[in-house]
Order: structure tokens, then C-alpha cells, then sequence
């Protein structure tokens, strides 16, 4: 699905908190369909900053970020409802109703999909239900389509929150942290899982990492942010831990790594 | 070198200046409503003949209650259904993170200001007018209250929810409608109903009261009797209303603790 759609690019963007704080620095970037980009920095770099503005969670100072030739709009409203519909987020602590059944959770983002009546009457379609299904299909869990978010462990609430960012058919995923608050083990499986989804399906996707061995590995396209400046871009096969170090501004440490086996 | 700082001393003038402050305060009082000590014992033995008359409860007037306390109960029910569903939308327009700009949220806020401002007893007296005496215009008038009630506690529930879960709402496209149903209210609902219980509580009790000015219910049947001398059978309402209120609260009290 989506062929030759989730292009990103950024035009001369910046982005100044109301505190002062710079979060983008003068970011000229493209991203194609179907790539799967990795962006690291330490925090406070940027990186979530990135991402926000591609949803319009964060608004541009100024400059201009566009999806498929189309600019992110910078104020709520029914365009900006129409782009958000076809771009998934995933968030670091999952951000799911515990409440809820894992089935509610990924129905809602099949939000934007449906009339509001039916979504407010919780009638949803057939067809909605069904791909709502699929999404937790493939990340593995409709069995755990009728328990309660709250009961499920971090692993498997991360899943719901990839499912419910597949639930919206998404051209692009965004990943801010997906694997922070989870253990290594588990860490590896989320990965593994946005690999798989991004080249089964062909969503461009973007996601924020601050384990260093994690982006070498998993990544395809690494961006490098340092103080919302964009320090490096190319492929993940080529980074050095010199290339790193222009990153972090610093020798990393073991701190910046998953698997200490992988440094040294 | 660890030793503790000597206890400091006791500020005397403030303490003596604190005492005299409120001395005087009463005295003045006590003075502007014409109250005297003398007078109060002097009336005592008029106090211990309404007593006497009080007791004991006549408890063959206990059947007659059976219907204005059940039309209290309806009141109180009424008025919790139609105020709870109706401060849902008041509570979330009030509430800083949730509103829909600022002059919205400055116009609810005035608005639940008013409500709660105004006594439930002036409310019953204004809704007795427009529509009536009876239970009708005790239901209105403790909509109106329950209104204030849960909108003013849950809208400051509301403030303090977690704000990731209607974030992640609106990512994937929701409108702002959906963000409050889908993201807000689910993080809500157990103070909601908490809430909800409460003003029933409220409601049963305000209810009798409200029969006082001619809205309905055992408040009505009180004031009779009371117009009447009729103390012993106002000694049994008293009886019946507080072992009501007692049982209400329990149950009311013990769902909700459960909830928490």
C-alpha cells in the first residue's frame, strides 16, 4: 500500500520554544518513501523535536515541513486532522488508555477513519474492527485483544502502541524513543518489529534513539542532531565512532550504549 | 557539633494579642445580634418544654413517611442524573488543558462561579416560582446544584490527567471532541463517579431541606408537623432522616472506596 508516498522534507526549519530554548536549527533534510531513518543526539538534541513538527504537534518558527509535496499545516483544524491521518506516532511510554481494552486502544487510530458518530457510539465499521485486527496481528498479539492495556507488560503495551499507529495505514511511522522504558531483550524485539513493518509494508520510518550500537544496527539512514542542528546524515553501514563523537560532542561511554559487548 | 538549637521562646504579646483579638471579635458580635447571657437562662425552661414535648417520637407516624420520603429519594435521583450528565460538559470547558481557548474557559469558569454561588435554597425558591411548588421544582433546583458540584471538584481532576494519552489522540488524527472522549475522560471516570455518588449524598440531604420552602419531598412534611407543635412526630422524622442519610452515606462511601 501507500506506493511512493510518505516523502519528508524539511525547508530552512526552525523551531524556537517560548523559553528561548532552540529546538531546529536551519534543517534542510529529505527523506524518501519507505526509508527507514534512525536519528540520534543527545537529549535534548532535537530529536523528538523533529518528529513533532512532521505531525504538527510542534509548529515550525519558521521554514516549512512538507509530506508528500503537501506543507504540514500550522494550526488546528481539518487539514491538519486529514495529515495526521496518515502518519502513526509511537510514543515512549506507549501512551495507551490502561483503562481500556487493547482492542479500544488500537481502534483509536481508526479515529480519523470513521464518522465521528459511530467512533463517539463506539460503532465502529466492520471494516475498521478487521484492520484493527490485522495490526495486532502483525505484531503478534490478538490474543490479548480483549484483556485490559493496564494488565499487559511493557513489551507487549509497545506493541499495542505500534499496532494502534498501524491501525491508521499509515505512509509514515514515527517512533519518538520507542524502546527507552523497556528492557534489552525487549528493546531488540521492538526494533526487529519496526524493521519487519517498515520493509513488509513500505512505511517511511523515523525513529529517535539515543543507544548508539542500537542505531548502527538497526538503522539504514542515520541523522545526527546536536543542538537542533542537523551534524550528520548518511548510511548506517558508514558511521565511525568518530562520526559519533562529532554527534555527542564527546567520548561516548558506556552509558550510550544497549549491549556493553559492543563497545571497545 | 550536633546539637539541637535551643527551643525558642514564646511570643507572648502575639499569643495574648491573638486571644484579645478574638475576645473582642465576639464581644462585638455578641453585642451587634443583641445576645444576652442572662436572657439565654432565663428562656432555658422554654427550651426544656420543647424537649419534653419531643419525646418520645411518635412512631406510629412512621408509615406516613413512606411516600414523601421516597419523593425525596426521587428528588435527590433526578436532580444527581440530569446534574452529573450535565456538568460533564461544564467540567471540561473549565478545566485549563482541555478548554477550547481562553475566553471559552473564562465564560465557563464565571458561569459554574454563579451556580455555585448561589444556595440550592434559592435555587428551589426560583424554579418553585417558575414551575410550581413541589418535587419538580426541588429536582430542578438540585440539578442546578449538582451542576455546581461535580463540574467545580472534576474540572480540577481533570487539570491534573495525563496528557500524553489525549497527545497520542490527536497524532493520529482525532478531533478534539474524540481527544476528550477517547484520551481525557476514560483518565477521569473514577473521580467522576466518585463525584457523582457524593452529590447523590448531597442531594438526599439537601432535599429535605429544600422542602422547607415548598419544593417536595420529607422537608415538606417536617415544616407541616412543625407548624402544628406536632414535636413528637418531628422528633420521629429527625430519626428517620438521620438513619436515612447514615445508610446512604455507608453505601455511597463504601463504592467509592472501592473505586479508589
Amino acid at each position: 500500500m501507500n506506493e511512493n508516498q510518505g516523502s519528508i522534507r524539511f525547508t530552512d526549519g526552525n523551531i524556537v520554544y517560548p523559553n528561548g530554548t532552540v529546538g531546529m536549527k536551519d534543517l534542510n533534510l529529505e527523506i524518501r518513501p519507505g526509508e527507514f531513518v534512525v536519528i540520534v543526539g543527545s537529549s535534548g538534541a532535537g530529536k523528538s523535536t523533529l518528529l513533532r513538527a512532521i505531525n504538527g504537534l510542534n509548529r515550525m518558527t519558521s521554514g516549512t515541513v512538507e509530506v508528500d509535496g503537501t506543507k504540514v499545516p500550522q494550526k488546528d483544524g481539518r487539514e491538519l486532522r486529514l495529515l495526521r491521518k496518515r502518519v502513526g506516532m509511537i510514543f515512549q511510554d506507549f501512551r495507551l488508555v490502561k483503562r481500556l481494552t487493547v482492542m479500544s486502544n488500537v481502534l483509536i487510530g481508526r479515529l480519523a477513519h470513521v464518522p465521528g458518530w459511530r467512533a463517539m457510539f463506539n460503532l465502529w465499521p466492520a471494516h475498521d474492527r478487521d484492520v484493527a485486527m490485522k495490526a495486532l496481528e502483525r505484531v503478534g498479539i490478538t490474543e490479548k485483544a480483549w484483556v485490559k492495556a493496564s494488565q499487559l507488560s511493557g513489551g507487549q503495551q509497545q506493541r499495542v502502541g505500534i499496532a494502534r499507529a498501524l491501525a491508521q495505514e499509515p505512509a509514515i511511522i514515527l517512533a519518538d524513543e520507542p524502546v527507552a522504558s523497556l528492557d534489552p531483550v525487549t528493546t531488540h524485539q521492538i526494533m526487529k518489529d519496526l524493521v519487519r513493518i517498515n520493509r513488509e509494508l513500505g512505511i517511511t520510518t523515523l525513529v529517535n534513539l539515543h543507544f548508539l550500537d542500537l542505531a548502527k544496527q538497526y538503522g539504514e539512514r542515520i541523522i545526527g542532531l546536536r543542538f537542533g542542528e542537523l551534524v550528520y546524515d548518511g548510511s548506517a553501514a558508514n558511521v565511525t565512532d568518530e562520526d559519533f563523537r562529532d554527534i555527542y560532542g564527546r567520548d561516548f561511554t558506556e552509558d550510550d550504549v544497549l549491549d556493553e559487548d559492543v563497545i571497545g | 557539633m550536633n546539637v539541637a538549637p535551643p527551643k525558642p521562646a514564646r511570643n507572648w504579646p502575639l499569643l495574648i494579642g491573638t486571644i484579645a483579638f478574638l475576645v473582642g471579635m465576639t464581644w462585638w458580635s455578641g453585642h451587634g445580634i443583641g445576645f444576652s447571657l442572662t436572657e439565654l437562662l432565663c428562656n432555658l425552661a422554654g427550651g426544656q418544654r420543647l424537649l419534653q414535648e419531643s419525646w418520645p417520637p411518635d412512631f406510629a407516624f412512621l408509615p406516613r413517611l413512606y411516600g414523601p420520603f421516597l419523593e425525596t429519594i426521587y428528588i435527590a435521583i433526578i436532580g444527581t442524573v440530569v446534574g452529573g450528565i450535565l456538568a460533564i460538559p461544564v467540567a471540561v470547558l473549565a478545566a485549563r488543558n482541555l478548554t477550547l481557548g481562553r475566553v471559552v474557559w473564562f465564560a465557563d469558569r464565571n458561569f459554574m462561579n454563579i451556580l455555585r454561588t448561589l444556595p440550592d435554597l434559592f435555587w428551589a425558591m426560583m424554579f418553585a416560582t417558575a414551575v410550581g411548588f413541589g418535587p419538580v421544582a426541588g429536582a430542578l433546583a438540585l440539578s442546578v446544584f449538582t451542576i455546581a458540584v461535580i463540574s467545580k471538584l472534576w474540572s480540577e481532576s481533570l487539570e491534573a490527567i495525563d496528557m500524553g494519552m489525549p497527545e497520542a489522540v490527536r497524532a493520529a488524527g482525532g478531533t478534539w471532541l474524540q481527544m476528550i472522549q477517547f484520551g481525557a475522560i476514560p483518565q477521569g471516570l473514577q473521580h467522576y463517579v466518585s463525584y457523582a455518588l457524593y452529590a447523590f449524598e448531597l442531594n438526599v440531604r439537601a432535599s429535605m431541606v429544600l422542602g422547607l420552602v415548598g419544593a417536595g419531598g420529607i422537608g415538606m412534611i417536617l415544616e407541616t408537623q412543625r407548624a402544628n407543635f406536632e414535636y413528637e412526630r418531628v422528633t420521629m422524622i429527625i430519626l428517620a432522616v438521620l438513619v436515612a442519610v447514615l445508610l446512604i452515606e455507608q453505601l455511597s462511601e463504601s463504592i467509592r472506596k472501592r473505586l479508589a
